[in-house]
């Protein structure tokens, strides 16, 4: 085997497909994301709430929502659920929900901590100058909390990009997808899966320098206020 | 499906329990494997990091940022399919998932093991120093054991991922237990029942381990005066990665 000729012009001519492929993993990212907000901040309140079973039951979703596979939920969800329940999911869909359940778990303790971190005793001021309980969440706790959620949520993000990379084997056309296949036609696996990994490094790279600059922001306003 | 067949029917899944329990095992293993080779890489990357030499602390970085950057599904394929093209290197399946484990787990773990490592005061090593203890004997008996106990929480939860993205070595044929449920699975026709039995013995090797950390993390918190870190349980510690 030695004497190997790289051959980057594979990855060159395949850029346009490529780019398709990381058009679809970013799509797939984000609705996984979107979905991942809605669960988790459904989850933290149900963590947060005065009775004792919703709390429960919440804590109880979450730490089993964190302890499966993601591999094991997109099988789970996509040949499982879809076949015994006839619910015909595309493999986008059940992609992106399999991200959102997994996503939803970390944010989930995302939003709770962040919530958990602002001092009772800002609410209490609230309350106390006559805010009603729902103003006092909206204008004074959820404020202060974003400035801790939006960067650990970004981390979120990133860990959702990496994970969905997997989704590929479900038949989802994204990078891989189309790396593997190329790679199996041109014989130049080494190429097509150096590229899409220097792909990734530098979108989870540029994730987190934009999540760097946005939380620098976030901490400037702070100081203003 | 035709209708004679129950609708639900956990019978095949007790015919293929050896290949399970087996396929299991050998989860259990690579993640084992690999999180014990990832100590090892991330503790020199940590020191590397740590280290007066410019050239060594360039390569640990751009090291952390390869592997904390790139999916754990790219790793593997690059290394089962790519170098075995581009190098020759013909690695067999089983020790090539676990490298792509230790190598991705290492990226985490050596920062991981750097802020553990900078936690310490420097007054300790200083009193350590005015004891007349030599380099050394300062790292053995006085860094390394206080920070060992704040890397114990962050170690398990990456221990955690590694069983759950071990289900990935599936795609190079690993015969793990994700790999057996998906080949029962189509033999049966009962993917359900296959893969909800696969999820939910991941779930106990999970809560089996951090329920572990937690009793361990709190044995050492006996030893140290501040004893506060029993309150961050493994369950309850948000890790931020959810590429798992």
């Amino acid at each position: 085997m030695d004497g190997y000729i790289y051959n980057w012009n594979v990855v060159w001519d395949s850029l346009p497909e490529l780019q398709q492929g990381l058009i679809i993993t970013l799509q797939i990212s984000i609705v996984g994301m979107a979905l991942a907000i809605i669960f988790g901040l459904t989850f933290a309140m149900g963590r947060m709430s005065n009775y004792g079973y919703v709390k429960k039951f919440s804590t109880g979703v979450v730490n089993f929502a964190r302890s499966i596979p993601l591999f094991v939920l997109l099988f789970w969800i996509y040949y499982g659920l879809s076949l015994k329940f006839a619910i015909n999911l595309t493999a986008f869909q059940a992609g992106a929900i399999a991200l959102g359940i997994t996503g939803g778990a970390y944010m989930a303790e995302v939003f709770r901590g962040g919530i958990e971190a602002i001092d009772l005793g800002q609410r209490e001021a609230a309350l106390a100058i006559g805010l009603s309980s729902s103003k006092a969440f909206t204008l004074v706790v959820l404020p202060q909390a974003i400035r801790i959620i939006v960067p650990q949520g970004v981390n979120v993000y990133v860990g959702l990009l990496k994970g969905a990379t997997i989704v590929s084997v479900i038949g989802v056309a994204d990078m891989i997808y189309v790396a593997q296949y190329i790679s199996l036609n041109s014989f130049t696996p080494f190429e097509m899966y150096s590229a899409v990994g220097i792909a990734f490094i530098s979108l989870t790279l540029s994730v987190a320098g934009l999540a760097y600059l946005l939380e620098r922001r976030l901490n400037r306003s702070s100081a203003n206020v | 499906m035709s209708n004679s067949q129950p609708f639900f029917d956990f019978a095949p899944i007790w015919q293929s329990r050896v290949l399970l329990i087996e396929g299991f095992g050998i989860a259990m293993f690579s993640a084992v494997a690999g999180i014990i080779l990832a100590i090892i890489l991330g503790l020199i990357i940590a020191l590397m990091r740590l280290s007066r030499f410019k050239i060594l602390r360039g390569f640990a970085f751009i090291y952390t940022q390869l592997f904390r950057g790139v999916p754990l599904y790219v790793l593997i394929l690059w290394i089962y399919f790519g170098l075995v093209y581009a190098v020759g290197i013909d690695i067999p399946r089983i020790p090539s998932g676990i490298i792509a484990l230790a190598l991705l787990n290492s990226g985490y773990l050596s920062e991981t093991f750097r802020s553990g490592i900078l936690a310490v005061s420097n007054g300790q090593r200083e009193a350590g120093q005015a004891l007349g203890l030599k380099g050394w004997q300062v790292a053995r008996y006085i860094i390394l054991p206080q920070a060992g106990r704040i890397v114990i929480p962050p170690t398990g939860n990456q221990f955690i991922d590694a069983i759950k993205d071990s289900a990935i070595l599936s795609i190079i044929g690993v015969p793990e237990l994700m790999k057996v449920a998906q080949e029962q699975a189509n033999l049966f026709y009962r993917p359900f029942e296959f893969y909800t039995v696969a999820g939910l013995l991941y779930l106990v090797a999970v809560l089996i381990v951090s329920r572990g950390i937690t009793a361990l993390e709190n044995r050492l918190a006996k030893y140290s005066r501040k004893s506060g870190s029993s309150e961050n349980s493994v369950v309850t510690t948000a890790t931020t990665d959810a590429s798992h």
